[in-house]
């Protein structure tokens, strides 16, 4: 009888290590908080909108470490993930916490393209725009042994037959992926957008366009940068204004410089809760604008193949809706929306 | 010679003592982790992100790494003791393994389980040391239409395989599939059945499924006789061991199992779900006594153990080799390799062959350690027999809910939960198999959005679905593994009216 006891004991503890394992989970302290000024005091809420090991995970949790490092800030910023829904969960939950001045979180352009889909009702006008941090910029590779180098080769196979060059990516239709390859056709003048197929994947897209299953991959720079480098995959063109990075990637043309008039930027930029008070926003800005200068940040946009696109937070908020204008524009030429 | 050389360096960065440490760290948090309904190895690894931090790339990679298999090693513990398998790879543990312990065959279970586990883990690791980059560049000749047909054939052959009902095996799997349409399509981008939930646009994750119909699905069960008093509780314990009869029984599934476990592992997206359900159809078919599967048969039980830990070993491949996650597990292990500053992709063992290197030299010493340390561990778990219903079957309700919130972090998963929860409850009552339904929901989405990437590609041709020579390899096994049942069938009907009364 006695022995039943102890075990019970023993699963009871199981099972409180494993509320310490989730509540883990939901965000790691760091840092011990003294020395804090009036804002911000306490502890902060760094948000991810997508699972763990993710773009916005990478982006919010290096941000974190970054200000710390260079302590900038000293109150902990545990970093917690939410995701769901392409981040209009955590989207809809910051509609709850209206005012808030502790949650600081992650976006990219899912923010406007989810709302402009019809999957949710909220967009950009219903977070706080603190700052645009990062850019990541849209590639469209090939395997090593295709017959197309270069844009070119492509939209002209386009125009001869808008079934014949099959393309793949990791969002679904109609979001980033799709996006990107679509402004690039409609700049080089393909007028039937809506025929061309694109085939979304999951994670391993890249295997698909690898072993010839697709014609051409559309995605992140920083998604297939070993791929390029090894040589695997031929870059045919990226959508910055101009060239990115060193080595094999700084040879990677721009779509402009082969005379298609476009650009995608994958930018990503931080947000606050709506209605966040001014006290906080200003802080944000101020703090922001000095951690894009820190070595630390610097190092890690060289490791991470991100490209220095700081903006602050009222620039920000004009280009947020210049970008909204231009995704409606390119969504309506495929009936995406009406 | 260079890959021998490369290996003893690796030996050389695994076996200091602070590697080691991490190793063992990672394989025992993994192998509670692993033990818990709900956190597999995905949620382990995601949970010690943080943690990693403050780690070198290495000691990172090398703890990760533990924790991955050291929750397949964990995964089929509570399988096997209460029904309630912790991840997808771990619930093909349930079917042989907990009939066992009903038998009060417990300890030979959880003996087999380390010992498969352990085997499947050092044959893939070998595999991996030899065949790493061959097996990388094959892996790439699975397209939609191949896709497609594996997840076909998985479907069918664990559908057909459910003895006696097959009607209602294929009716499970048909209410898994409905259940994968759930959450927005990604030919298409529109939302399916989510009736304006948000969270549920994302889909149900299989996970919450399979807690549900298994660990809740157990507690509901109970409650008939939880207050009777009159229950199973086993107070007498053995030694955790085999016995030379078991053994031999079970050598020839494991050695069968693993080399298949790990293909089914390095293919991106297949994972080790697929890889232990497969290996388990497989000895069935194989069997000369199928009946017996089910029941309480030792080799039923060793073959998905040494294939889901050799599956977790070849889906590092498609991350190592070329910079693609090969599983849930390994997506989120490559995000920790960006937040440590490496690139992962074909470069990676070029530019930094000892961390690598020192990664594949602590599988062989983690396998070991885990092995060692899952026996003496096995002996402690097993005492869980020993606790009264109605203490046990609160706390796993409680686990149950903890694993469910951990998944995503989000309250909906609850209701969810509950509601599972009766539907197995109710399918069981009508005898209806939930194996087909589970494994259904795993890959239905997967089968569907590869049926419609091909159709697309071929430009409306089916002609893609017999394109290659693996797709129609593919098809056979789907027809043999429908047909050979139902064959067979019929022959042993002949020959019991034929022989004499």
């Amino acid at each position: 009888m006695r022995k039943e006891k102890v075990f019970a004991l023993l699963l009871s503890l199981i099972f409180a290590l494993t509320l310490g394992l989730t509540a883990e989970g939901q965000g790691d302290a760091s840092g011990n908080g003294k020395a804090a000024p009036a804002y911000p005091k306490g502890v902060l809420d760094f948000v991810a909108p997508g699972g763990a090991g993710g773009g916005w995970d990478l982006t919010i949790r290096t941000t974190a470490k970054v200000l710390k490092d260079s302590k900038l800030v000293t109150v902990p910023m545990p970093v917690r993930n939410n995701p769901g829904a392409g981040g209009s969960v955590n989207l809809a939950s910051l509609q709850e916490k209206k005012g808030s001045d502790k949650i600081i979180c992650v976006y990219s352009p899912p923010l406007i393209l989810t709302k402009l889909a019809g999957t949710t009702d909220l967009g950009y006008t219903d977070v706080t725009p603190l700052a645009r941090l990062i850019a990541d910029y849209a590639v469209f590779v090939v395997a090593a042994d295709s017959p197309y180098n270069s844009m070119a080769d492509v939209m002209d196979a386009l125009k001869k037959d808008i079934k014949s060059v099959k393309i793949g990516g990791i969002s679904s239709a109609g979001s980033m992926d799709h996006i990107q390859f679509l402004m690039m056709a409609k700049a080089a003048g393909i007028k039937n957008l809506n025929q061309i197929d694109y085939v979304s994947f999951d994670d391993s897209a890249a295997a698909q366009v690898l072993g010839g299953h697709i014609d051409l991959f559309s995605t992140g720079l920083s998604e297939v940068l070993g791929l390029i480098e090894s040589g695997d995959l031929k870059a045919l063109g990226q959508t910055a204004d101009h060239r990115v990075g060193e080595g094999v990637v700084g040879e990677i043309p721009t779509c402009v410089e082969q005379g298609i008039d476009a650009t995608f930027v994958n930018w990503r930029g931080l947000f606050g809760a709506p209605e966040m008070p001014d006290y906080a926003v200003t802080y944000w800005r101020e703090t922001l604008a000095k951690m894009v200068e820190t070595p630390e940040w610097k190092a890690a946009c060289k490791t991470n193949g991100w490209d220095d696109a700081y903006m602050d937070a009222p620039e920000f908020g004009t280009f947020l809706g210049q970008v909204d204008k231009e995704y409606t524009d390119i969504l309506k030429d495929i009936g995406l929306i009406k | 010679m260079d890959t021998l050389q490369f290996l003893f360096d690796g030996f050389l960065v695994a076996l200091t003592p602070m590697n080691l440490m991490w190793v063992t760290l990672g394989g025992f948090l993994g192998t509670i982790i692993g033990m818990l309904p709900g956190l597999g190895p995905a949620t382990g690894v995601a949970v010690l992100l943080p943690l990693t931090f403050s780690m070198g790339p290495t000691a990172a990679l090398i703890t990760m790494g533990g924790v991955y298999y050291g929750a397949m090693f964990g995964g089929s513990r509570a399988s096997i003791l209460i029904n309630t398998p912790g991840d997808g790879a771990a619930v093909a543990a349930t079917f042989d393994g907990y009939p066992m312990t009903l038998q009060g065959r417990a300890e030979s279970a959880l003996a087999i389980s380390a010992i498969a586990s352990f085997i499947g883990g050092i044959f893939a690791t070998f595999c991996m040391v030899a065949i790493a980059i061959p097996v990388a560049r094959f892996a790439l000749k699975f397209g939609p239409a191949e896709y497609f047909m594996l997840f076909l054939f998985a479907l069918s052959a664990t559908a057909s395989m459910t003895e006696g009902n097959r009607l209602r095996g294929f009716l499970a799997t048909i209410l898994g599939l409905m259940i994968s349409t759930i959450g927005i399509d990604g030919q298409s981008g529109v939302v399916r059945f989510t009736f304006g939930v948000l969270e549920l646009q994302s889909g149900i994750d299989f996970l919450i499924v399979i807690i549900a119909v298994y660990a809740l699905g157990e507690v509901f069960k109970s409650f008939n006789n939880i207050h009777t008093g009159k229950t199973n509780v086993q107070k007498k314990f053995g030694k955790i061991w085999i016995t030379r009869e078991e053994w031999r029984k079970s050598v020839w599934p494991i050695l069968r199992s693993a080399p298949l476990g790990f293909f089914v592992g390095a293919l991106p997206g297949a994972g080790g779900t697929m890889a232990s359900l497969m290996s388990y159809n497989n000895e069935k078919q194989l069997s000369k006594h199928p009946e017996e599967f089910g029941e309480g048969a030792i080799e039923g039980l060793a073959a998905p153990e040494s294939a889901n830990n050799a599956a977790s070993v070849g889906a590092m491949i498609p991350m190592l080799t070329l910079g693609i996650p090969g599983s849930g597990t390994t997506a989120v292990m490559m995000g920790a390799l960006l937040l440590l500053g490496l690139q992962p992709g074909p470069m990676l063992f070029q530019q930094q062959p000892l961390i690598i290197w020192g990664l594949i030299a602590s599988m062989f010493i983690g396998n070991i350690i885990l092995a060692v340390m899952n026996i003496p561990l096995a002996g402690l778990l097993v005492r869980v027999l020993s606790v009264p219903p109605k203490i046990l079957y609160p706390i796993v309700l409680g686990l149950s809910f903890v694993g469910a919130y951990a998944i995503s972090y989000s309250i909906m998963d609850f209701y969810l939960l509950i509601i599972f929860g009766l539907a197995g409850f109710l399918m069981s009552k009508a005898k209806i198999p939930s194996t087909p339904m589970i494994l259904a929901v795993i890959v239905g989405n997967n089968m569907e959005q590869s049926f419609r990437r091909a159709y697309k590609i071929s430009d409306g041709s089916l002609g893609i679905f017999v394109g290659s020579p693996i797709c129609i390899i593919l098809i056979a096994l789907t027809v043999i593994s429908i047909a050979y049942p139902v064959f067979k069938g019929i022959v042993d009907k002949k020959k019991k009216s034929s022989s004499p009364a």
